[in-house]
């Protein structure tokens, strides 16, 4: 199962900058990035091609991370595909803390990224309304 | 068990008879400085040597000792001076102590009579994370450390790696850190993988310099793995060692053969008996470079009643609760750094990093607590950390019946000052 990082950060200018900064310079790729940022604080979300680099990357620079587990499911890019995936969840009445979409391929497929608090459950479900989900070792191929 | 039990334990009548004699002297000494000479001679003082005459004297206070800079308390020829200490002086004079070749021995014993109370050996490694220079907490328990025998590392605070290094290099047993740095150690030993009592054999450490809860000292020891033991000074006596606690961890034993204590009402300057909290004040019986006589030191304390377990007969004070005037009043309603304290200790993973800012907002009062976000706190979701600040915010309207603003911000964000942690951020008066 993939690994998200969650840093934890004040809402000032620079402070994404310095992130993606201490990335760089641990030759960490990213291959996705979500904010949620509410007033004076928030949380940058980050799907790296290394997790554990990425983690020891930021943890140097002095920021709070959080490693949580991520399902990454992969659709067909075409409309409806989104739709039937979410039917899939809320069906088994699995509630999503937040998702955000990458696409892979022009006009074949993209990728879903869920935080979800039963990841592994989630994972389960989603396969078995035949949706293919991706694992980790295949996150750097995306 | 005893660095001087002769001392240590002596009988009070003994101890009563050896303060008078001492007292006497300190006041034959005094009047060899300009303020005390002025102030003797206006009260009739010619000399004093017994303990109601005491109360005769006027307290000294920090105000005195910045008036009178840079040389009007002392008592000696400044060739005979072989060293001084100094406050920062950000806030007006310096207050400067100056200290003859006796008084650092003096000093210096006195620390190594505590640190052998807290079970300190030759033989220990000794790793000093105190700040060295004008500030009496690294040299302070330096020499104390040396002269009781134990293999010293000047090391200094911070640098966290190095100190981790240091420990595991030289199998440090005991440390003198800040509490708060000692929690800042135990995670990073966390971090590297190092288990406390295994990997580093750290057995005791010494905290001072900041008033703690005894949430934190728990904490302490439980993160580390270690026995924690209170030291309190003050660079106007001489600095660390001034009191110490001792094994049974109930208060620290306050050398009476070297000073005198006396706890009074910070309003009315009115002696309070034993068991009552107030300002401690100090009489100091055995400097030579610059006694004081009745000094406040603004930290409020109460002297414990009856005899320790240890047999030891000097008396105890309480764990200082805070200056008298660390005391906020905000929007009216007074409040104590230390109240905030003890309810985010309770918080699991907010601990004592945190910081209090005071603003003035449409004319209010407005107060803020800063809490840093640390792993052991951060689930990675925001849900979770606004649930944390609602529930910060909650505990402690309960503890000081209002409500304050709670703010969540990154490690390091705390200021540090003079190598002890400024808690407190006072904005009314500037802004």
């Amino acid at each position: 199962m993939a690994e998200q990082l969650s840093v934890f950060m004040e809402n000032k200018p620079g402070k994404i900058e310095a992130v993606t900064g201490a990335l760089l310079s641990a030759g960490v790729n990213l291959r996705g990035v979500s904010i949620a940022s509410r007033g004076d604080f928030g949380v940058l979300k980050l799907l790296p091609d290394n997790p554990e680099k990425a983690r020891k990357a930021l943890v140097g620079q002095g920021f709070t991370v959080s490693t949580r587990k991520v399902v990454i499911a992969i659709i067909d890019d075409k409309p409806g595909s989104l739709h039937n995936l979410l039917l899939v969840l809320s069906k088994n009445k699995i509630n999503i803390n937040d998702c955000y979409g990458i696409s892979i391929e022009r006009e074949k497929n993209a990728a879903i990224v869920f935080d979800i608090e039963d990841a592994p459950e989630a994972q389960a479900v989603i396969e078995k309304a035949g949706i293919r989900t991706l694992p980790d070792k295949d996150i750097h191929q995306l | 068990m005893f660095w001087k039990k002769e001392i240590e334990c002596i009988s009070r009548s003994d101890l009563d008879k050896l303060q008078a004699k001492q007292l006497a002297l300190s006041v034959k000494r005094a009047a060899n400085s300009v303020v005390y000479r002025e102030r003797f001679a206006k009260a009739g003082i010619t000399s004093l040597d017994n303990m109601e005459q005491l109360a005769m004297l006027p307290f000294t206070t920090k105000d005195d000792l910045r008036a009178a800079f840079p040389t009007g308390f002392l008592c000696v020829p400044l060739d005979k001076a072989v060293r001084l200490h100094s406050s920062s002086g950000t806030t007006g004079n310096p207050t400067v102590v100056y200290h003859t070749m006796h008084d650092l021995e003096a000093w210096a014993d006195l620390v190594a009579r505590s640190l052998y109370m807290t079970g300190c050996r030759p033989g220990d490694v000794f790793q000093n994370m105190m700040g060295y220079g004008l500030f009496t907490g690294g040299l302070g328990l330096h020499y104390g450390a040396e002269k009781l025998g134990m293999l010293t590392i000047p090391i200094g605070p911070g640098n966290t790696q190095r100190q981790i290094w240091f420990m595991q290099q030289f199998r440090t047993t005991v440390a003198h850190i800040l509490p708060s740095y000692a929690l800042r150690l135990a995670l990073a030993l966390a971090d590297a993988k190092l288990m406390p009592g295994v990997d580093i054999k750290l057995r005791t450490v010494i905290i001072g310099a900041e008033p703690h809860t005894e949430g934190v000292r728990k904490k302490i020891e439980e993160m580390l793995c270690v026995k924690a033991f209170n030291c309190y000074g003050l660079s106007e006596m001489c600095g660390p060692g001034v009191a110490f606690e001792c094994q049974e961890q109930d208060g620290l034993h306050i050398w009476e053969d070297h000073f005198l204590v006396e706890i009074i009402d910070p309003q009315t300057g009115e002696v309070l008996p034993d068991g009552q909290e107030g300002e401690l004040v100090l009489t100091s019986l055995e400097r030579e470079a610059m006694p004081l006589l009745r000094y406040r030191t603004r930290d409020l304390t109460a002297v414990i009643p009856g005899r320790c377990g240890c047999g030891r007969t000097h008396r105890r004070i309480r764990r200082i609760k805070g200056r008298d005037d660390d005391m906020l009043i905000i929007n009216g309603v007074n409040c104590f750094p230390m109240q905030i304290e003890m309810v985010l200790m309770k918080i699991p993973g907010v601990g004592n990093n945190y910081v209090i800012e005071l603003r003035k907002e449409n004319h209010m009062d407005k107060l803020t607590v800063k809490v840093e976000v640390h792993e052991t706190m951060f689930k990675g979701t925001l849900e979770d950390l606004e649930k944390l600040e609602q529930h910060i915010a909650a505990l402690l309207k309960a503890e000081i019946l209002f409500t304050p603003y709670v703010r969540l911000v990154e490690p390091g964000s705390i200021p540090v000052a003079e190598g002890k942690v400024k808690r407190v951020i006072d904005l009314r008066k500037t802004e």
